[in-house]
C-alpha cells in the first residue's frame, strides 16, 4: 500500500539547534501512526514540517502525492492538524470558526437549487462535522463562553470541516481533562475506521500503546525505532519500558 | 480575491463585536465636539469677561469712560506694582510725567487687559493730539501723512476659522487614522499570535499574501471610519458653535468642498499605510501588550507634523518637503483649508510619497508574516 505521509531523510535547523538530523518516516491510509518521543525530540517540527508550516534544509515530504516545497497548498488542502493550543477566535461563535476555516479551505455556500456543488456546500459540511461532534448544544455561543473541552472541540472541528484524508494530532489532550482526553482518542479511532491517515504525536505512552497501529519513536533528531507497536515493545512489560530502553540506549 | 474577501468580513466582524476599538471610535466622535464646545465658551467669555484695572494718581478727563466702555472695570488702588500680582489684572499708576503699568505675563487675564489698555491708550492719544492740532488750527491728517485703507479679500472670520481648522484637521485625521484602527490591527496580528490561531489560520490553504491583505484592509476599513466620524462629527459641532468675539458677528467654521475631498483621499492613503504599519509592528510582537509598546512611538509622528503648522503658519516649503510622508498631508491639508485651492503637483508627490509609504509597509508586514520565526517564537 502506497504511504499517505512519505518523510524521507528530513533535516532542520532552528537557530542554533539541529532539531531534525535525518528523519524518515511513512504513515498510511486507515491507520494510527504514533510519532513518540520525549519533549524536545523533534516531534512537532516533524509534523510542521509535514503540514508546511516549516520548509525543510534537507529530504523531502511527500502527501499523498504531494511535495511539501513544490504544492504546499495542495498538501494544506489534504491535511488537518489539531494542536494541544486550542485557541480560537473569541468574539465569534463556534459555528464562525468553523466556518470561517471551512471557507479558507475552499468550501462554498452554494446557491438553492444548484444540486451539482453540493459536495462543496460550506453550511452542509459545518452542520455535519457540528453534529458529528456533539456541538449542537453550543454551537452559536460564543468561543469566550466555551470551556475547554469545547473549544478543544472547535479546534477538531476546524481542523477536519474540509474532510482531508490526512489528520494529525500534536498532543492533543496535553491540557484537557479525562473525558475530553476520552473523546478526542475516541474521535481518532473514529476517523481511523473512515480510512483516515491519522498521525499521533505525543509523549503519553499508555495512549500511543492503545490507539496505534505503528509508531516511530524519535531521539534528539533521529529515529531510534520503528514499526508495528507489538513489534516495538517486543521483549518488554508495555511500550513505556520499550521506549525508556530505547531512548536510554540512544544517550 | 476570494480569500482577501473572506478574511475581510471575518477581521471586520470581529472588529464590530470588540468592545475596545467602539469604544475609542465613539469616545473620540463625542470628545471632539464636547472640547470644541467648551473652546468656544471659553472664547466667548474671554472676549466679554469685563477684567479688573487698579490704579492710582489723577485719571484723565474722559479716559475713565473709554476703559469702562471697553470692558475694564477700574479700581483705586495703592500700590498698583503689587496689586497686579493677585488683586487686579493690570496695575497703572497715573502721573503728570505719564502711566506706569504693571502686569504678570505669565496671566492670560493680565494679557488680554495689557491689549486692551494699549488701545485705548493710543486712542486716547491719537484723539488728544487731534485736538490739540485743531485748536491751533492745524489739520490732524498730517500726523497720518500715508494713510493706510485695509481690503481683506476673504472675511477675517473665516481666516480666523481656516486657522483653526488647518490646526486641528490634519490633528484629528492623523490621529484618528492611527489610533482608531490601532487595537483591531494588534489584535489581528499580536492577538492572532497570542490566542494562538495563527498556526491553524496558516495551515489553510489560503496564501499569506491574501491573508495579509484582507487583515489590512479591514483594519483601514475601521481607521477610515474612524477618521472621517470624527471630522464629521467635528465639523457638525462647529457648524452649531460660534466662536465669538462678541461683536456679535458670525464666526461659525465650515469645511470647503475641495478641502473635504482633498481630506477624504489623504485619509484613504493614511488609513492604508497606518493600518500595514501597525500590523508589521503587531507581528513583530508575541502579543496585545507587546504590540502597543511597539507602537507607542508612532504618537509622535501623530503631533510633530501639526504642530508645524500650529508654530509656523506660514510654513511655505519647497516641492521636496512633500515627499515627508505625514508631514505632506499636513501641508496640503492646510494649503486646502487655508487658501481652498490645491496645487496638484503638490497633491501628486505628496500621494506619490503615502502610496509609496503604504506599499513599503506592506512588504514588510508581508516579509513578517511569512517568515518562519513568526511561528517558531511563539
Amino acid at each position: 500500500m502506497a504511504a499517505a505521509v512519505k518523510v524521507d531523510r528530513l533535516e532542520k535547523t532552528l537557530g542554533p539547534n539541529k532539531v531534525l538530523r535525518g528523519i524518515s518516516l511513512e504513515a498510511h491510509a486507515g491507520e494510527i501512526f504514533g510519532l513518540l518521543g520525549p519533549n524536545g525530540a523533534g516531534k512537532t517540527t516533524t509534523l510542521r514540517i509535514i503540514c508546511t508550516l516549516l520548509a525543510p534544509d534537507a529530504g523531502s515530504v511527500d502527501v499523498l502525492g504531494f511535495d511539501t516545497r513544490t504544492a504546499p497548498q495542495e498538501v494544506r488542502r489534504r491535511v488537518g492538524v489539531v494542536t494541544a493550543e486550542i485557541g480560537v477566535y473569541p468574539r465569534l461563535s463556534a459555528r464562525e470558526n468553523i466556518a470561517y476555516f471551512a471557507e479558507l479551505s475552499g468550501l462554498i455556500r452554494v446557491q438553492p437549487g444548484r444540486a451539482d456543488e453540493m459536495d462543496g456546500d460550506l453550511d452542509r459540511k459545518v452542520d455535519a462535522v457540528l453534529e458529528r461532534l456533539d456541538m449542537g448544544s453550543f454551537a452559536n455561543q460564543r468561543a469566550e463562553s466555551l470551556s475547554s473541552g469545547q473549544r478543544q472541540k472547535v479546534a477538531i472541528a476546524r481542523a477536519i470541516v474540509h474532510d482531508p484524508p490526512v489528520l494529525m494530532f500534536d498532543e492533543p489532550t496535553s491540557n484537557l481533562d479525562v473525558l475530553a482526553s476520552r473523546e478526542i482518542r475516541e474521535f481518532m479511532v473514529e476517523s481511523k475506521g473512515r480510512g483516515k491517515c491519522v498521525i499521533f504525536s505525543t509523549h503519553v505512552m499508555h495512549d500511543a500503546e492503545r490507539l496505534c497501529d505503528r509508531v516511530t519513536i524519535i531521539h534528539h533528531g533521529r529515529v531510534v525505532a520503528d514499526g508495528a507497536t507489538a513489534d516495538v515493545r517486543r521483549g518488554y512489560q508495555d511500550l513505556e519500558d520499550s521506549f525508556l530502553a530505547l531512548v536510554e540506549s540512544a544517550k | 480575491m476570494r480569500d482577501v474577501l473572506i478574511v475581510f468580513r471575518k477581521e471586520l466582524r470581529e472588529i464590530l463585536r470588540d468592545r475596545r476599538t467602539l469604544t475609542a471610535i465613539g469616545l473620540a466622535v463625542v470628545a471632539t465636539p464636547t472640547i470644541l464646545f467648551v473652546i468656544s465658551q471659553v472664547s466667548v467669555r474671554s472676549a466679554t469677561q469685563t477684567y479688573k484695572v487698579g490704579y492710582s494718581g489723577q485719571i484723565p478727563a474722559g479716559l475713565d469712560v473709554l476703559f469702562t466702555a471697553t470692558g475694564l472695570r477700574l479700581e483705586r488702588v495703592d500700590d498698583p506694582a503689587a496689586a497686579a500680582k493677585e488683586q487686579v489684572d493690570i496695575g497703572l499708576a497715573f502721573s503728570a510725567s505719564g502711566v506706569d503699568e504693571y502686569y504678570d505675563p505669565t496671566r492670560q487675564s493680565a494679557q488680554i487687559t495689557d491689549i486692551r489698555v494699549q488701545t485705548i491708550l493710543g486712542r486716547y492719544d491719537a484723539a488728544k493730539i487731534a485736538a490739540t492740532l485743531q485748536e491751533k488750527g492745524l489739520d490732524p491728517s498730517i500726523l497720518d501723512p500715508l494713510p493706510l485703507r485695509s481690503h481683506p479679500l476673504s472675511s477675517p472670520t473665516q481666516a480666523a476659522s481656516n486657522a483653526f481648522l488647518s490646526f486641528f484637521l490634519p490633528y484629528i485625521l492623523i490621529t484618528m487614522s492611527l489610533t482608531g484602527g490601532l487595537s483591531a490591527a494588534l489584535d489581528s496580528s499580536a492577538g492572532e499570535r497570542e490566542r494562538k490561531t495563527l498556526e491553524s489560520l496558516l495551515l489553510t490553504p489560503a496564501p499569506r499574501g491574501q491573508l495579509l491583505i484582507g487583515k489590512i484592509l479591514a483594519v483601514s476599513t475601521i481607521s477610515l471610519l474612524a477618521a472621517v466620524a470624527s471630522i464629521a462629527s467635528m465639523l457638525i459641532a462647529l457648524s452649531q458653535i460660534s466662536f465669538g468675539s462678541g461683536s456679535g458677528q458670525d464666526q461659525h467654521v465650515a469645511l470647503s468642498p475641495l478641502a473635504a475631498g482633498v481630506m477624504l483621499w489623504l485619509a484613504v492613503l493614511l488609513a492604508a499605510s497606518f493600518s500595514s504599519l501597525t500590523i508589521a509592528l503587531g507581528t513583530l510582537a508575541r502579543n496585545f501588550r507587546q504590540g502597543q509598546a511597539y507602537a507607542t512611538p508612532l504618537y509622535f509622528i501623530t503631533i510633530f507634523p501639526a504642530s508645524i503648522v500650529l508654530f509656523i503658519p506660514d510654513f511655505n516649503p519647497g516641492l521636496a518637503y512633500y515627499l515627508i510622508p505625514i508631514l505632506n498631508a499636513v501641508l496640503v491639508l492646510r494649503d486646502a483649508i487655508v487658501h481652498n485651492s490645491v496645487a496638484w503637483t503638490s497633491l501628486a508627490v505628496t500621494s506619490l510619497s503615502l502610496i509609496l509609504t503604504g506599499a513599503l509597509c506592506f512588504y514588510a508586514a508581508l516579509r513578517l508574516f511569512t517568515r518562519e520565526a513568526l511561528l517558531v517564537r511563539s
